[in-house]
């Protein structure tokens, strides 16, 4: 296995900027939303800097909307560009919907019909992006909540073959696919068999919330033991893929987040051999 | 492609609260009708939105109440829908709506209130730039003067007040009761010096001199504004006496 293995991260948020300065915390990498960054200066890019000098990042977007019957939108591409150049990110994912049409923007991870004409339109589009960036890019699986009439096969098959026309990169949030699966009635176990080893580069974890008979992707619990349960097994197919927590509303103390982190770390412990856990900066994880 | 176009227009005018089909594209199952399914995206929309319009208005929203902010947000998301990449540009027609839709048109502190929040969102992440070096005065030869420009800092935001706007926006800032509106006529700056920002009041004399310099008057111009203040003979002190001020406080990162 050649994929490259950052150990275990954290989501980096506005309230634990102070923390992690003043603390360097022990966690491997920090995950940032790129589109925080986008602006002219002040304190979030004086921040990123001064975290960036300690620790590894990867770069997360929320506006490619590869999935967009727009053309792509350049001035944004420019943006995340210039911002990929400051970063220096291990790497760039985004996710794989849409979010606007017509110019007019959800600020929402829309889902796509799955079916041959929305692969091949997102496939190149991920072309493009990538010959842009100069640079593979990871595109990662939503939590949703409608099915279309127009899906002709499931969302892992078209997660998979989009990955595989575009040759790029996946971040499987393993979250969503369980919110997805109780919404949508399928095995969570169907989906993590049906991508492909070699593509996953990163694993997201998170929380949710019920609203009556369906589960929203909220991200403002800790992370529940069937979703523990689908990462354990996510683990023993795909073996050590970085891992990070998203944690967006009702954000608790940077320790708190750090003792759910330290969760993974034991479970991926338990379930691989410890030379599968060394990350490229020489660490074994979750060894004690 | 035509077909995921029309849908995705489709879908986005459900969001917007328009007439459209969207419902025809969704499955329902036992659990959730497609309406019901939707309506989860359309709540999310509503929701997303109006937090960040909390969050560009917390002063504003105070001022306020619950209720009538809520009016306020839910006026402003029917008629702008999102043309912004980032939701950080989302509230930039704020402006606009409380100038021109009852009963917010009616109550002119609140565009005060409103420029008042927008200058320090502003002073926030505008563009960084290294302060000026007091010693650069120092090397100016004497024929430079008249025609110097000053480059005032990105963050910095001259802002005119009829009201006392900014005693009722501090208030508000510290979760005091705002005193009454009164009519109080003043200049504010705001700006941001190592990475925090900052206001003061100007006094008249320094009002117009930093209009001056902001619009992009040379010193000389500068001068002239104060003119109007004070005696001719103590214009020139008065001018380096507020340059070098401006300097020290690091509104000024380069000389034209
Ligand atoms: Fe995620």
């Amino acid at each position: 296995m050649t994929r490259p293995f950052l150990g275990f991260g954290l989501g980096l948020r506005t309230d634990h900027y102070d923390y992690v300065e003043t603390h360097r915390p022990d966690v491997d990498w920090f995950e940032i939303l790129s589109e925080n960054y986008m602006v002219p200066g002040g304190k979030p890019l004086a921040h990123l800097d001064r975290i960036r000098a300690d620790y590894p990042m990867v770069m997360h977007g929320v506006s490619l909307s590869i999935g967009s019957t727009d053309p792509l939108n350049t001035d944004y591409l420019a943006a995340l560009k210039a911002l990929a150049e400051r970063v220096e990110p291990e790497w760039i994912s985004d996710h794989l919907c849409w979010t606007s049409v017509d110019h007019t923007n959800s600020h929402d991870l829309l889902p796509l019909p799955y079916n041959e004409a929305t692969i091949a339109h997102i496939a190149a589009r991920i072309r493009q992006v990538q010959d842009l960036l100069g640079r593979r890019i990871l595109i990662e699986n939503l939590s949703s909540y409608v099915t279309y009439h127009e899906s002709e096969m499931s969302e892992w098959e078209f997660l998979d073959e989009i990955a595989r026309r575009a040759d790029c990169l996946i971040l499987l949030d393993i979250n969503n696919i369980f919110v997805s699966a109780h919404n949508h009635h399928f095995d969570p176990m169907d989906y993590i068999e049906g991508v492909s080893v070699e593509r996953v580069m990163q694993f997201h974890l998170a929380g949710h919330s019920y609203s009556g008979q369906m589960i929203i992707d909220t991200h403002d619990h800790p992370i529940c033991d069937p979703v523990w349960a689908l990462y354990e097994k996510a683990l023993r197919r795909f073996g050590a893929v970085s891992t990070m927590i998203e944690r967006d509303d009702n954000i608790p103390a940077f320790p708190e987040l750090r003792a759910e982190l330290a969760i993974a770390e034991r479970i991926a412990a338990d379930t691989l051999a410890p030379e599968q856990l060394e990350t490229r900066a020489g660490r074994m994880r979750g060894v004690a | 492609m035509q077909a995921l176009r029309r849908m995705q227009q489709s879908f986005l005018g459900h969001l917007l609260g328009r007439p459209s089909d969207a419902v025809d594209y969704i499955q329902s199952t036992p659990e959730a009708s497609a309406a019901q399914r939707l309506g989860i995206y359309a709540s999310g929309y509503r929701l997303r939105l109006k937090e960040a319009l909390e969050t560009d208005y917390e002063r504003l929203h105070a001022y306020l109440g619950d209720d009538l902010f809520d009016q306020l947000m839910d006026a402003y998301i029917d008629r702008f829908p999102s043309h912004a990449t980032s939701l950080r540009d989302y509230s930039r027609h704020m402006d606009v709506l409380l100038r021109e839709t009852l009963p917010f048109s009616g109550i002119p502190v609140l565009r005060e209130l409103e420029r008042i929040e927008r200058a320090f969102n502003h002073s926030f992440d505008a563009a960084d730039a290294a302060p000026l070096d007091p010693a650069c005065l120092e090397s100016l030869p004497p024929e430079a003067w008249p025609g110097m420009r000053l480059e005032l800092h990105a963050s910095l935001s001259v802002l005119d007040c009829a009201f006392n706007s900014f005693p009722i926006w501090r208030a508000l800032s510290r979760d005091e009761v705002p005193p009454e509106v009164a009519h109080e006529p003043s200049t504010w700056v705001v700006w941001r010096k190592d990475l925090v920002s900052l206001y003061r009041s100007l006094p008249p004399d320094e009002a117009d001199a930093l209009a001056v310099a902001r619009d992009g008057g040379d010193f000389s111009a500068l001068c002239e504004a104060l003119l109007a203040h004070h005696a001719e003979q103590e214009v020139p002190v008065q001018a380096v006496t507020l340059l070098r001020t401006w300097i020290d406080e690091q509104m000024v990162v380069g000389l034209a």
